[in-house]
Parts: structure tokens; C-alpha cells; sequence
């Protein structure tokens, strides 16, 4: 699987116009559920074909936060800016649906359209979103699919495919829409332990394309090798962010520190 | 007595076929039929726009679509046919036909109960599909369209059926406004003969559960022809079947 999703060539990062901006901005950023304060003041930024791993206790905010950045979550207060464009501000329907559009996203749990084959699932936006031809999106999903290693699947439903292909044609799914940037919040934890190497392949290919990635994972040994940050959460607020190196040899905040020293053990 | 059920029928199958059509209204059976389909046909696309518009945040989609559903919840059917029937053209100050005024109550009695099988079909996918169609830049009429009707509503066909064969049944109750629908026709013939009750309301329920089977039947051949079309169990959970959960006893 591995060795099937590298050979593939490039995909395309689509190009952007605010290119001296940095492509997720978080600035001041705070979120409650009811009277809870699930974001606390988060100011932080991912930049271009920057790969950050967010990481930190349960509960600690890190779905919230990386679902702020596509309003999947509403913000009280502070501003977040995608590609330069204000996320939470005075948005019309149809700039928020393009906004959306173009900042990929991957579930925990797949959410593959299960009513629609692999291929139908991955054209089905770039048709009725984008307006592509059926024929352009069909030959550019089959590509997508043969990066992730799953051209065979194309015609299978997602109740055929195992967790791990049904991840990789969810990732398939979000970059049909060509988004410069992909966001995915623990994509590999719902799967059994076998599964889990191929879906952080093809994301490791991503990354080394120069998808701009914001990554909330729990698998350490990728943080390691492919994350350019690492941001620490506890408790609503990043109380750390730095390079994997470091964080691992030598986390500053005490909770880190003991978070660190948990997952050893 | 199948001979008597032979003879009622021979001697009287124009009336039970189309009522005193032509020289009078359509009746009997076709009647039957007519109301049978448009109410569904009709009761159906409202019960998706009702379930939306419980499902919605706005309240004025929200408010009057709650107030329907629980109406017509609370309320007998016959009890809302009298009231339209009596009310209805003193408000609008002109008679209005039997047969309408059924089709009306029944559309907007069995729209409310469709509704909520809808909407539960619609809760029961969860966020996530809606979530994931948002997230790929789709609209919310877009994420209805393509993923998140398609699959409610195939998830809720034995349940949907169901309450289209309640329908067909509940178009009995136009007897009590006069709509000369088949079990009008029986009755007239049951007058008419007086000492076959029996067999004349025999072979009424022998028609109604010909129809009723003839709709359940057609409802299993779709969803297997979908299931199929899905090669595999995809999102079809699917211990519960149209026959089971319609099926005559
Ligand atoms: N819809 C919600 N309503 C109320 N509270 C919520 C909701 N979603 C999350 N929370 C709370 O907000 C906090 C942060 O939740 P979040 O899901 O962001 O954590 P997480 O870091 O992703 O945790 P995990 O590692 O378990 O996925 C938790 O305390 C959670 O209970
Ligand atoms: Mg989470």
C-alpha cells in the first residue's frame, strides 16, 4: 500500500492569491459550549505547506479547534483567517459554501456517503460545487483513487471497503475538490492497527507534496517524522507549540512534560 | 356463499368499478384509487417540507409545522374530516366538493405522519453526512438532495409504505361525508339487497387487502431492486422489511 500511494504522481495544490499570509490564522480565538470554555484565547498560525500536529489530553479541544477552521464550530469571539480570508466574519452562504469548498477535510469516522460508490463519492462536489464536467472529474477521482491505491475500488460501495480504504477514499474525496490546504481530525483512530499505516501513508505523501496539513493525531511516530510543528493542548488553550525534535526531547510546559511521559507508558 | 360473493359481483361491478360515473360523479373503486393516489402523491413531498421545517431553527417554519404534526397526532382523523367538511365552507362561503375536502384533510392528516417517520429517517443518519457535505463546500439544499434524502428516506421506505396502505385504508371515512368512494358503493348495494351484508362487505375487505398487498408488494420489489442497484448491505440496515412490518395479519 505503502510503496502504491508514493508512486503515484503529484497531486496538484492549487495556488493561491495571499501568498504572503500565513494559510490558518487563529488570533485571539475562543469557543464555549454553553457556560464551558472549550477555546480559550488560541492565537496561532499554520503556514503555507506548513504540516502541524495537534496533539494533547482528551478532551483537551483539539476536534474543536481544527473544526473552528471550516465553521463546523461557531466562535464567541477573536478572528480566524484561512488563505487571508476571515472565516467567522459576516459571511453569505454561498462565500461560506466556497470558503468550505476549498479547505479539505477528513473525519474520525470517514463519513464516506455510503449510499454512493467510491467514485461517485469523490466526484459528486467537484460536479455539483465546482460545476467540473462529469468526464474531468471523473478522470481526475480515478487519479486521486490510484494515488491512494484504491483504482480497483472505484466502483465499490463504502460498506465493502475496510476502514483503512474507506479513509483513503475520503481523503481521495477532499482533494477532488483541489483544496490548498487539508485538515484532518484523528484520521486514523477509528481503525484497527493494521489499517492504520496505509492511511498515514498517503498522508505522508501529501506532506511531502507540500500540502499545507493541520493534523490532529495521536500517532506520535508520524508527529516525529512528518510534522514541521507540534501543538500542545490542554485544556482549551495551546500551551506549546515546536518543532517534533524538540517537543519530544524536551517539552517546556509541565503538562506536556506529563503528557508525554503517559503515552511512554 | 362464494357464489353469492359471484353473483354480487357480476350483477353489480359497474358500481363498485366506477360508482354511477358517467351519469354521475366518478365512485367505487376508481374513487377509491384516485384518492388513494393523489393523497399520497400529494401527502408525501408535504411530509418532506413538514419534516424540514421541524428540523429547521427558523421559528416560523418550525411553529406552525409543530402545531400540524401535533393535530394531527392528537385529533381523530374522522373528527378533522367533520370539521373540514363543516367548517371549511362557511369560511370560505362556498360548497366544496366531498372529494376534495377528503383529499385536503387527508393530505395534510397523513402529510404530519409521514413527516415524522421523515424525520426520523433524517435524525437517525446523524451529523456527520450532512457535516461531511458541508465540509466539501456543498449547500444545505445541495446536501439534502444528494446525500442526505436519498438516504433517509430509503431507510424508511417499510415505514413510509406502511402509512401510504394506513392511507388507503382511511379513505373508508369519506363514506361519512358522502364521497362515493367503494365502501359507499358497498353500502349502496348492501341497501339495496338487504339480506347479504355478509357477503357484501366480504368481498369489500377482499378488494381493499388486494390493493393494500398489490402496494406492499410493489415497495419489496423496489427496495430489493435498490438494495441490489447498492450491491451489498451498504446503507441498507436492513433486519426490517416492507412484508414485516405491513403484512395483513
Ligand atoms: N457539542 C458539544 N457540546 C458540549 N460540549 C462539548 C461538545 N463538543 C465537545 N465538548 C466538550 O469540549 C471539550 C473539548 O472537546 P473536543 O472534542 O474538542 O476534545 P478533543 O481534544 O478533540 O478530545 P478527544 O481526544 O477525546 O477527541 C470537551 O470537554 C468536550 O466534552
Ligand atoms: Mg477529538
Amino acid at each position: 500500500m505503502t510503496s502504491d500511494a508514493e508512486m503515484i504522481p503529484d497531486v496538484k495544490i492549487a495556488e493561491t492569491s495571499n501568498a504572503g499570509t500565513a494559510m490558518i490564522r487563529f488570533e485571539n480565538v475562543t469557543k464555549y459550549y454553553g457556560a464551558y470554555k472549550a477555546l480559550d484565547d488560541v492565537t496561532a498560525e499554520v503556514g503555507r505547506g506548513e504540516v502541524v500536529v495537534v496533539c494533547g489530553p482528551s478532551g483537551s479541544g483539539k476536534s474543536t479547534l481544527i473544526r473552528t477552521v471550516n465553521r463546523l464550530e461557531e466562535i464567541a469571539s477573536g478572528t480566524l483567517t484561512f488563505d487571508g480570508e476571515s472565516v467567522h466574519g459576516p459571511l453569505k452562504a454561498a462565500a461560506l459554501n466556497r470558503l468550505r469548498s476549498r479547505i479539505g477535510f477528513v473525519f474520525q469516522s470517514f463519513n464516506l456517503f455510503p449510499h454512493l460508490s467510491a467514485l461517485d463519492n469523490v466526484i459528486l462536489s467537484p460536479i455539483k460545487v465546482n460545476g467540473a464536467k462529469r468526464e474531468v472529474a471523473k478522470a481526475r477521482a480515478m487519479a486521486l483513487l490510484d494515488r491512494v491505491g484504491l483504482s480497483a475500488k472505484a466502483g465499490a460501495y463504502p460498506a465493502q471497503l475496510s476502514g483503512g480504504q474507506q479513509q483513503r477514499v475520503a481523503i481521495a474525496r477532499a482533494l477532488a475538490m483541489e483544496p490548498p490546504a487539508m485538515l484532518f481530525d484523528e484520521p486514523t483512530s477509528a481503525l484497527d492497527p493494521e489499517m492504520v499505516g496505509e492511511v498515514l501513508a498517503v498522508m505522508r505523501s501529501l506532506a511531502a507534496d507540500g500540502m499545507t496539513m493541520m493534523c490532529v493525531t495521536h500517532e506520535m511516530g508520524f508527529a516525529r517524522e512528518v510534522a514541521d510543528r507540534i501543538w500542545f493542548m490542554d485544556a482549551g488553550r495551546i500551551l506549546e507549540t515546536a518543532p517534533p525534535d524538540a517537543f519530544f526531547s524536551n517539552p517546556q510546559h509541565p503538562r506536556a512534560k506529563k503528557f508525554l511521559s503517559d503515552l511512554r507508558h | 356463499m362464494i357464489g353469492d360473493i359471484l353473483t354480487i359481483l357480476r350483477d353489480n361491478w359497474l358500481l363498485l368499478l366506477v360508482g354511477q360515473y358517467p351519469n354521475g360523479p366518478l365512485g367505487g373503486f376508481a374513487a377509491t384509487l384516485l384518492l388513494s393516489a393523489l393523497s399520497i402523491a400529494l401527502a408525501f413531498p408535504l411530509s418532506v417540507l413538514i419534516a424540514l421545517a421541524r428540523l429547521s431553527r427558523n421559528p416560523l417554519l418550525l411553529w406552525p409545522s409543530t402545531v400540524l404534526v401535533y393535530v394531527a397526532r392528537g385529533v381523530p382523523l374522522l373528527m378533522l374530516i367533520l370539521w373540514v367538511y363543516f367548517m371549511v365552507p362557511l369560511l370560505i362561503g362556498a360548497a366544496v366538493p366531498g372529494f376534495v375536502t377528503m383529499l385536503v384533510t387527508l393530505v395534510l392528516y397523513e402529510g404530519a405522519f409521514l413527516s415524522e417517520v421523515v424525520r426520523g429517517g433524517i435524525v437517525a443518519l446523524g451529523r456527520g453526512q450532512m457535516e461531511a457535505a458541508r465540509a466539501l463546500g456543498q449547500s444545505y439544499p445541495q446536501a439534502l438532495l444528494y446525500i442526505i434524502l436519498p438516504q433517509a428516506l430509503y431507510n424508511v421506505i417499510p415505514s413510509l409504505i406502511s402509512q401510504f396502505v394506513s392511507t388507503i385504508k382511511e379513505t373508508t371515512l369519506g363514506y361519512v361525508i358522502n364521497v362515493p368512494e367503494l365502501t359507499f358503493a358497498a353500502n349502496q348495494i348492501n341497501n339495496q339487497l338487504l339480506t347479504k351484508p355478509f357477503q357484501v362487505f366480504f368481498l369489500l375487505a377482499i378488494i381493499y387487502y388486494a390493493v393494500c398487498w398489490t402496494l406492499t408488494f410493489l415497495a419489496v420489489r423496489l427496495e430489493r431492486r435498490i438494495a441490489r442497484r447498492r450491491a451489498g448491505p451498504a446503507a441498507a440496515p436492513a433486519p426490517l422489511t416492507v412484508r414485516q412490518l405491513t403484512a395483513e395479519p
